[in-house]
């Protein structure tokens, strides 16, 4: 099936950078915009690609397949606005899992630096997206993965074990 | 608490400090904290060093905005030349970093200046670092001290008689428990002694007899309380676990899968009166009898005693050391039959869909997952008991060979008495017989507290549309709408109704128009007051709606939306839902004006006909016209329709628009229009756009408008019916 009604991108239709403010910013088709927002089409399954360009308003600019296809420059800064957009830090090791009454407290170190999440239950918190990947979500809306959990290190798979 | 800004950096403020945030990133994105502070002047931002990392005069800033990403956010200024990411954060500090972007804007632009809130600044508790809950003072985790045990005991009160008399009745039977090893001894030590008389012998016999028949009798009576109080105790929980179901708000049940509570309602409920009643008496009985024997075998023979208690330390240290265990895999057992108990909900709601898509083998496979997965949690909880009863077991039992070689080394020395060793023994298998079923007790009791975590969680959920104390009945209201600058999002900070202005006069029909997520039916649902709204107020006859009770102002607003719901019952049942007391006539006359009279009368059973769950034996369209009636008799003042779009027969749209035409005749109404018909009745017409009202005016005046969005939908839609009119 074709994507009509969806305008794909070519590499040479899009240039985006960094504007000095920290804003992204781009030529899309020959038209320079001061601020593109990213969306992910498939923030889980595709990171690197499928990335719907908009305007600060809202409005599809087009969907970038591969970002993999784009110039060095503009993929690289696309990646870091996707990383910054989507604020999901990769759990690099569970120091604790504590309950207290009817919280769980979770102390993690992460890609990011290390974070404390909180949770009140942990059957609306944890989520299995497939294989063995688990989706921690805290009462404010912040997300941490873990990529493979049995990928972790012995301390902190223990600690996974004893609640999962 | 909100943070104080640092005095190194305060020290450089020139003017007023209005306000200032700890961020949680930094401008890389990284997990770091940074100080934002807003004076007069400028807006300052420090990373780590003494010197700020970003400085922006305020007369240099046309307005700022938060910007939501995914878990996160940035506060993007603009400024003369161009835009700046100012700061990011996680959503943690999303309503804070909105408050600032507020501030810096009302700043840049001259206007008042915003006053900050409560709802703005979350507050953290400083010892546990947990949100509280707006307008509390203390830490809902800090203060629950207050064990979930002793909140459920508190279920026990109401009881506190019978309860009473139930302890005195367990106590007293404990004691008589107690008798009839000691009369073994004195059967054995004084008694079956040859020159003993053989009156004595049957005095003693029949003590034993009175002794087991007072203890059966008691242990009946006991029995006969516990199960009065057991069934009331379940009745109440199960009662207000849904009265606290009831009072949440719709945004609760808007992202939960509502078919879990079934189970919790009963099952939960269950596991906490196993738990209370035979749970409490079986423990507290048991605890006596350790007491009492332990005193009674510390008098016969102190030393035997002594060593009799050697395992007890193991055993305390082993439950101890489970208790945690215990805990946490009965919460996993319990967390697999709730998503098998989700699955098998959401498996019989979409029957319909599986069954068109033939998908039903995709279904079962689903389900097996789910299933294997709770006989794997059951089986390795159940395995943990198969391990350690027995080890509970073994260490009592040394506890009783102990005693048998030291005790009969004695007897045959002629140190100790035989009956006395015997009374001993039989006490023994008493004390830690109890001892053993410590391992029950850990099993009713984690089970209990696992399901009392999930019905308190329920309980204590806060209701975010809740009364406010000081709301106002309304005896007869005119029907005068007001919204002024209201906005909202389901998502707090993420508006999908943004800033609307609306003054409607009683009796007035306005028309609801826009693309499908322009915010049409938030738009209703904030007026239904559903939803309280973020920003602005809605007023009816001059009165907010947050002050006038939930229940009145229901009752004031009639609703009849799209997807119509009819309750398992008649159809007269139905009609009559807001007003049950309503006569026959009441009944008949509504569903006249509604059309639905005719065809309802046509039935079998008439108004008797049941209508089953989602009433599926009447057609689209008689669904719609009970609503109808239903909306008719409860003769509301303000009413609110959500016009089907499901396509309807000519005739059948035409006796559900006749009917429309009858009900809104004197009432201010609302209604989300997608057909021409209704758009041209309306005597005004809101188009939204994007969460925005971006055209106001009748049906003529905004056709007019050639570039206008109304338009634009207007001749989409005869686009539409030429092509359908081709098409057949």
């Amino acid at each position: 099936m074709s994507a009509e009604g969806i305008l794909m991108l070519s590499p040479d239709e899009l240039y985006v950078y960094r504007g000095e403010g920290g804003v992204l910013q781009g030529v899309i088709a020959g038209k320079t915009y001061q601020e593109l927002l990213i969306y992910l089409a498939f923030p889980m399954s595709y990171t690197n690609g499928y990335v719907s360009v908009r305007t600060k308003e809202g409005d599809e600019l087009g969907v970038v397949r591969d970002l993999a296809t784009l110039d060095q420059d503009s993929a690289a800064v696309m990646k870091e606005e996707i990383e910054l957009r989507y604020f999901l830090p990769r759990v690099t090791t569970i120091v604790s899992i504590k309950q207290r009454s009817d919280r769980w407290f979770w102390e993690l170190e992460t890609n990011l630096g290390s974070i404390r999440i909180m949770m009140r239950n942990l059957h609306e918190h944890i989520h299995f997206p497939g294989g063995d990947r688990i989706l921690l979500s805290d009462l404010d809306g912040r997300r941490c993965d873990i990529e493979n959990w049995k990928l972790l290190d012995a301390h902190s798979q223990r600690m996974l074990r004893d609640i999962l | 608490m909100m943070d104080v800004l640092p005095e190194p950096y305060r020290s450089q403020l020139k003017e007023e400090l209005l306000f200032n945030v700890k961020t949680d990133l930094d401008t890389q994105g990284m997990l770091a904290s940074q100080w934002l502070a807003i004076t007069y002047g400028e807006v300052r931002l420090w990373h780590q060093g003494a010197q700020p990392a970003k400085q922006i005069p305020i007369e240099d800033i046309k307005e700022a905005r938060a910007v939501s990403n995914i878990g996160s956010g940035m506060l993007i200024i603009e400024t003369k030349n161009g835009p700046v990411v100012v700061a990011r954060y996680t959503s943690t500090l999303t309503s804070a970093m909105s408050f600032a972007a507020k501030l810096i804007s009302a700043l840049a632009q001259g206007d008042e200046l915003p006053v900050v809130t409560k709802g703005d600044i979350p507050q953290y508790c400083s010892n546990c670092h947990s949100p509280m809950e707006e307008g509390t003072k203390h830490c809902e985790v800090c203060m629950s001290k207050k064990y979930a045990a002793l909140r459920m005991l508190g279920y026990l009160k109401p009881y506190k008689f019978k309860g009473i008399l139930a302890a005195c009745l367990l106590i007293l039977s404990t004691i008589v428990e107690l008798i009839p090893p000691y009369l073994t001894k004195i059967i054995i030590d004084d008694v079956l002694q040859p020159q003993q008389p053989g009156a004595i012998f049957a005095i003693i016999i029949a003590a034993w007899a009175i002794t087991l028949l007072v203890m059966s009798s008691m242990q009946a009576l006991r029995g006969y309380i516990g199960v009065a109080i057991s069934s009331k105790l379940m009745g109440d929980i199960r009662k207000e676990v849904y009265e606290s179901l009831m009072k949440l708000s719709l945004a609760f049940f808007d992202r939960r899968q509502t078919s879990q509570f079934i189970s919790r309602v009963n099952s939960d409920a269950e596991s906490m009166r196993q738990f209370m009643t035979d749970g409490v008496i079986y423990i507290a009985g048991h605890v006596l009898r350790f007491l009492f024997i332990l005193v009674i075998i510390f008098s016969m023979d102190w030393k035997l005693t002594l060593l009799a208690l050697v395992p007890i330390p193991l055993l305390v240290f082993l439950s101890i050391s489970i208790w945690p265990k215990v805990g946490r895999r009965l919460y996993q057992q319990w967390r697999a039959i709730f998503r098998l108990n989700m699955q098998v909900g959401d498996t019989l709601q979409g029957i319909r869909v599986i069954k068109a898509f033939g998908q039903e083998k995709m279904e079962l496979a689903r389900y097996h997952t789910a299933n294997e997965e709770v006989v794997h949690h059951d089986m390795r909880s159940e395995k943990m008991w198969q391990f350690f009863f027995p080890a509970f077991g073994l260490i009592t039992s040394l506890g009783s060979v102990l005693i048998w070689y030291l005790g009969g080394h004695q007897v045959l020395s002629n140190d100790l008495q035989l009956g006395v060793l015997l009374a001993f023994v039989a006490y023994l298998g008493m004390l830690f017989g109890p001892i053993q079923w410590l391992s029950q007790m850990i099993s009713w009791t984690s089970r209990a507290m696992t399901a009392a975590h999930r019905i308190f969680e329920i309980m204590d959920t806060p209701a975010d549309v809740a009364d406010n104390p000081e709301a106002v009945k309304l005896s007869h209201i005119k029907g005068d709408v007001v919204l002024q600058q209201v906005t909202y999002g389901y998502e707090k900070h993420h508006p999908v109704i943004k800033d609307i202005n609306l003054e409607v006069k009683a009796g007035e029909m306005i028309g609801l128009v826009g693309h499908s997520g322009a915010g049409k039916s938030t738009f209703i649902n904030l007026l239904c007051r559903f939803y309280d709204v973020d920003e602005g107020v809605i007023t009816i006859d001059g009165v907010p709606i947050r002050n006038i009770e939930q229940s009145e102002l229901r009752r004031q607003i009639g609703v009849v939306l799209q997807e119509t719901f009819l309750f398992d019952g008649t159809i007269a049942e139905n009609i009559a839902y807001s007003k049950p007391n309503a006569s026959p006539e009441e009944i008949m006359r509504a569903a006249k004006i509604a059309n639905a009279h005719d065809f309802i009368v046509r039935l079998p059973d008439g108004y008797d006909t049941r209508v089953g769950e989602r009433g599926h034996k009447l057609s689209g369209g008689e669904k719609q016209r009970v609503a109808i009636a239903r909306a008719i008799i409860h003769d509301p003042r303000i009413l609110i329709l959500d016009e089907a779009t499901a396509s309807v027969d000519t005739e059948t749209e035409r006796q559900i628009q006749e009917a429309l035409a009858n009900l809104v005749k004197g009432r201010t109404t609302f209604a989300i229009a997608h057909r021409l018909s209704t758009l041209r009745n309306a005597d005004r017409l809101v188009v939204l756009d994007r969460g925005k009202m971006v055209e106001l005016g009748t049906h003529e005046e905004l056709l007019e408008k050639k570039d206008g969005v109304y338009r634009k939908l207007v001749d989409a839609q005869m686009e539409m019916s030429k092509i359908k009119g081709v098409g057949t």
